[in-house]
């Protein structure tokens, strides 16, 4: 036997969560005034002496959502899977600096809160935007420290597509009838993306610098007419198509007294005319008040780079001042976010409060606002506006 | 007609204000050197054990946490890893505290739902530890070298004679939660057994660090159960420490970002 059976460990974990939210008003007449979401996630995980494995599966029903039936194991379809793998990896480590990981894995990249151009080539699962969750990737990473030096090298191979919302709906609304729009499922590009991060700590000063290469998981979108039965009332079609992106960047961050404060700016660079290049800065703060956080973010594109909306979901908010304050109750926690977009003066107010009801059991209630131009893409959320009540039991 | 003498009068206060000083320094001075031999007698290379915390809050509800935590050094060079192991809401969620000479330690808090390492701002101590009662400041080791101390004579706490000792953080540099600290040192084994902390402006304490079942666990002392009372939230924190472990070498890399940003690991 290559594994002492005493230094296995397995531990399952996981959480089932059902919520519901109640909506405003409709953007089209499929659209439900109500809609509930219920999940189980399960995990576990495993070490076989110094090698560490986990995997975690999650089931789905969305009430009133196209989700696709089965099980994706790669999650690379238009829509949510009712079934799907979530982390399915090992890791080992090589040596006392270095550790290999492979497998399907979450990564988090940026500095700055509420958006980091860092995490740009990250897949976002915007079937909730307001949820706005990461979508994991496959593929293999070697991470290291050499005294204060990090190093992170990551290569996945495969390209993890962004999940858009159904276009036409409440969070995708397009001015055409949801009933003629055609979204059409194309298999996205194999090759995904490569990239190094060399991350320094000295004294109260992090410093960092990246660069990747390689697909950009955000699907640009094509939009053509097609003949249907009725010749003077034409389909949408809605193709997407992904463009190499070449990005290099800088993070700072330094505590500076109760403050702390981040900074990041990249470089991006694509030949496709309808992604170009562009400059993005962050600057964000972070303090603390006892129990309660504040951050904020200031975001910003310093290129004159071709946005619409529908089309680049990360860069058509900027500029945006990016706002949150949490804070943790003996009860449970409370935050509240404001994401202001300062190009249309559109934004989104977010509310949430959640109540321990017992270590395992915990019941929230939030809401969010869309507001403002509808030229913005908060402000053409305005139908979105909801309130939500779920209940979340932990194992 | 009664005749003031001014200096007669004078004398007195003069002889004490003179004196006083005196006093003081030997106060410091004895505190010090008790404080030398209290570290001396229980630095150990490394300590491990796993902690099982629970929050009583005022209105009477209990919050079970349970956490691993992993030292080497002691006091002004400690480096503290902590990972919480349940329940699930907090399990994953790791801290790291590294100490520096003279200075503030550097702190990070690792959430798994963010996959990132976060700092902790080094005047933002006095924010929850994970929902704790135990702030991120009380998560460091104490060290001697960055207050003034003074002892303030002898008590007796739980039974047991002990030296009482105010610790004060020393200069502007020392950026502290508390403005004072009140130190019960056993005087049988030199063991710290309560710490009274005052917040700036507090007479009474703010909060009350109790450390009891202090035994013997191989070569060194250990208090087994840790308590944090909040006195102005009436809300409390008890730690029982199990299978603790003194001076098991520790891997290399145990100390780092690269570990604590490590999920699944120790």
């Amino acid at each position: 036997m290559l594994l002492p059976a005493g230094a296995l460990a397995f531990d399952l974990s996981g959480y089932g969560e059902a919520k519901g939210f109640a909506f405003a008003k409709r953007e089209s007449g499929e659209d439900p005034m109500f809609q509930g979401w219920a999940t189980l996630l399960v995990k576990g995980e495993e070490k076989f002496g110094p090698l560490y494995a986990t995997a975690s599966v999650r089931a789905e029903k969305i009430s009133s959502e196209e989700g696709e039936t089965g099980f994706d194991i790669d999650d690379r379809g238009l829509r949510r899977a009712n079934f799907s793998l979530r982390e399915f990896w090992a890791r080992v480590p090589l040596g006392d600096s270095f550790d290999f990981q492979a497998g399907r894995f979450e990564l988090g990249w940026g500095k700055t809160d509420g958006y980091s151009p860092a995490d740009a080539f990250l897949p976002r699962d915007l079937t909730d935007p307001f949820a706005d969750e990461k979508i994991p990737l496959w593929g293999a990473r070697l991470t290291g420290q050499t005294g204060d030096l990090r190093t992170e090298l990551v290569a996945c191979p495969v390209t993890t597509p962004w999940r858009l919302p159904e276009m036409g709906r409440r969070y995708a609304p397009l001015d055409f009838d949801p009933e003629k729009i055609i979204e059409e499922e194309e298999t996205p590009p194999k090759t995904g993306f490569g990239a190094l991060r060399l991350l320094l700590t000295s004294g109260d000063w992090d410093l960092g610098a990246w660069g990747r290469f390689g697909v950009r998981p955000a699907p640009l979108l094509n939009f053509s007419l097609v003949p249907s039965a009725d010749p003077f009332d034409p389909n949408l079609l809605v193709t997407r198509r992904w463009a190499r992106e070449e990005a290099g960047g800088v993070e700072i961050s330094r505590v500076a007294g109760a403050w702390v404060l981040r900074a990041e700016s990249a470089y991006l660079r694509s030949d496709d005319p309808g992604l170009g290049h562009a400059l993005i800065y962050t600057l964000g703060v972070e303090k603390g008040f006892g129990d309660s956080t504040f951050v904020a973010t200031l975001a910003d594109n310093l290129k004159d780079t071709p946005v619409d909306a529908p089309l680049l979901y990360d860069r058509a908010l900027l500029p945006a001042l990016i706002t949150a304050l949490n804070r943790t109750e003996e009860w449970g926690s409370w935050k509240i976010a404001w994401t202001a977009g300062l190009a249309h003066g559109d934004g989104l107010l977010k509310a949430e409060i959640g109540y321990d009801l017992t270590d395992s059991l915990k019941i929230t209630t939030g809401g969010e606002l869309p507001y403002g131009s509808s030229e913005g893409p908060m402000g053409a959320l305005s139908s979105a506006r909801r309130v939500r009540l779920g209940l979340r039991y932990s194992f | 007609m009664v005749k003031i003498n001014f200096f007669k009068m004078l004398a007195p206060a003069l002889l004490l204000t003179l004196l006083l000083p005196a006093f003081s320094i030997a106060g410091e001075e004895e505190a010090r050197k008790l404080l030398i031999e209290s570290e001396g007698r229980h630095r150990s290379a490394t300590l491990e054990y796993g902690g099982e915390l629970t929050v009583y809050t005022k209105e009477g509800k209990t919050r079970a946490k349970g956490w691993k935590s992993f030292r080497e050094g002691y006091a002004g060079d400690a480096k503290v890893l902590v990972r919480f192991t349940s329940p699930p809401e907090v399990k994953g969620v790791s801290f790291l505290s590294l100490s520096r000479v003279g200075k503030n330690a550097d702190q990070w808090l690792y959430l798994p739902s963010m996959k990132r390492e976060r700092r902790i701002a080094s005047q933002d101590r006095d924010a929850s530890f994970v929902g704790t009662d135990f702030s991120y400041e009380d998560m460091e080791e104490f060290d001697h070298r960055r207050y003034e101390v003074d002892l303030r004579g002898e008590t007796v706490h739980d039974g047991v004679p002990c030296y009482l000792i105010e610790a004060i953080p020393a200069g502007k540099d020392q950026k502290s939660v508390y403005a004072r600290r009140m130190l019960y040192l056993r005087k049988d084994i030199l063991y710290l057994a309560r710490v009274d902390l005052y917040k700036e402006g507090d007479k009474e304490p703010s909060k009350l660090f109790l450390i009891s079942d202090i035994a013997e666990v191989g070569p060194h002392y250990m208090g087994k159960k840790l308590e944090m009372s909040d006195l102005k939230k009436g809300s409390r924190t008890i730690v029982i420490l199990k299978d603790i472990v003194f001076d098991k070498p520790q891997p290399e890399d145990r100390f780092t970002l690269k570990n604590l940003n490590r999920e699944g690991g120790d």
